[in-house]
């Protein structure tokens, strides 16, 4: 009925929270990922970071990151037990799998082209570490420009 | 008639001088040709947690840098808006700096 989808959620907690409080939210979010038969596909703790702006007058965080699979009912869920718990400052939830499709799409299009017009150029398909440096030419162009710039300046 | 001509002759290298200058404003400054970040170092997604990747684009006051002053392409710079602004949301970027 229900599509699998991924999600990323990511969740700041007040920095008042001991290492254990933010271990009882891990399996909390766990648990209800189980009864909604969604999978839990990584966990991230970046651990105390600065907040760029004040939440609440805490300055400080400790931010989770999570990669979740699992239908939409999960989520909202997910989000409504976040808002009502009050350690967790902060929460977003993004659904990944579109754009990373759509990335790794390109990167596929982007190696096929160049694999293609290798080819066509009589060359091996993959290019070798060593002439890697070449397509580093064009940034030399510019530092050139760059200098004659400099020039102008005197 | 043949001022006409030579008026014509001088829009003519005037336009020409202008194209030669674009790059290089009076007052000898010079901006480098503008480039997509994104697009030269192919990078396919913005990831909106990366703050070191999104950093460039905001200057101190803490505005999205336009596209006319980074050079990046259309593309790009929609997505970097999402992403700009999500890391926003998740205090990884300030909305305003004073």
């Amino acid at each position: 009925m229900s599509q699998n989808r991924q999600y990323e959620l990511v969740y700041i907690v007040a920095p008042e929270a001991t290492e254990q409080e933010v271990a009882d939210l891990h399996t909390q979010i766990e648990q209800i990922i189980q009864r909604f038969n969604g999978t839990l596909d990584k966990t991230e703790n970046w651990g105390r970071r600065r907040l760029a702006y004040e939440i609440g007058h805490h300055r400080e965080g400790t931010y989770v990151v999570e990669t979740i699979t699992g239908s939409g009912e999960l989520m909202k869920e997910i989000d409504r037990r976040l808002r009502v718990i009050d350690a967790v400052i902060r929460h977003l939830t993004v659904r990944v799998d579109e754009d990373l499709r759509v990335a790794e799409r390109l990167r596929d299009e982007r190696k096929a082209t160049q694999a293609r017009r290798r080819v066509a150029r009589g060359l091996p398909p993959e290019p070798s570490p060593s002439e890697r440096r070449g397509e580093a030419h064009e940034d030399q162009d510019e530092d050139r420009i760059g200098l004659e710039g400099a020039e102008v300046q005197r | 008639m043949s001022d006409e001509r030579g008026g014509r002759g001088g829009r003519g290298a005037k336009s020409a001088d202008k194209g030669k200058g674009e790059g290089r404003p009076r007052g000898g400054f010079f901006r480098r040709r503008r480039v997509c970040k994104f697009c030269a170092d192919k990078i396919d997604y913005i990831n909106y947690k990366d703050v070191r990747l999104l950093t460039p684009f905001i200057p101190e006051r803490g505005k999205i840098q336009p596209r006319r002053i980074s050079g990046t392409c259309a593309k790009h710079q929609r997505a970097l808006q999402t992403a700009i602004s999500r890391a926003r949301q998740l205090a990884l970027i300030p909305y305003v700096t004073d």
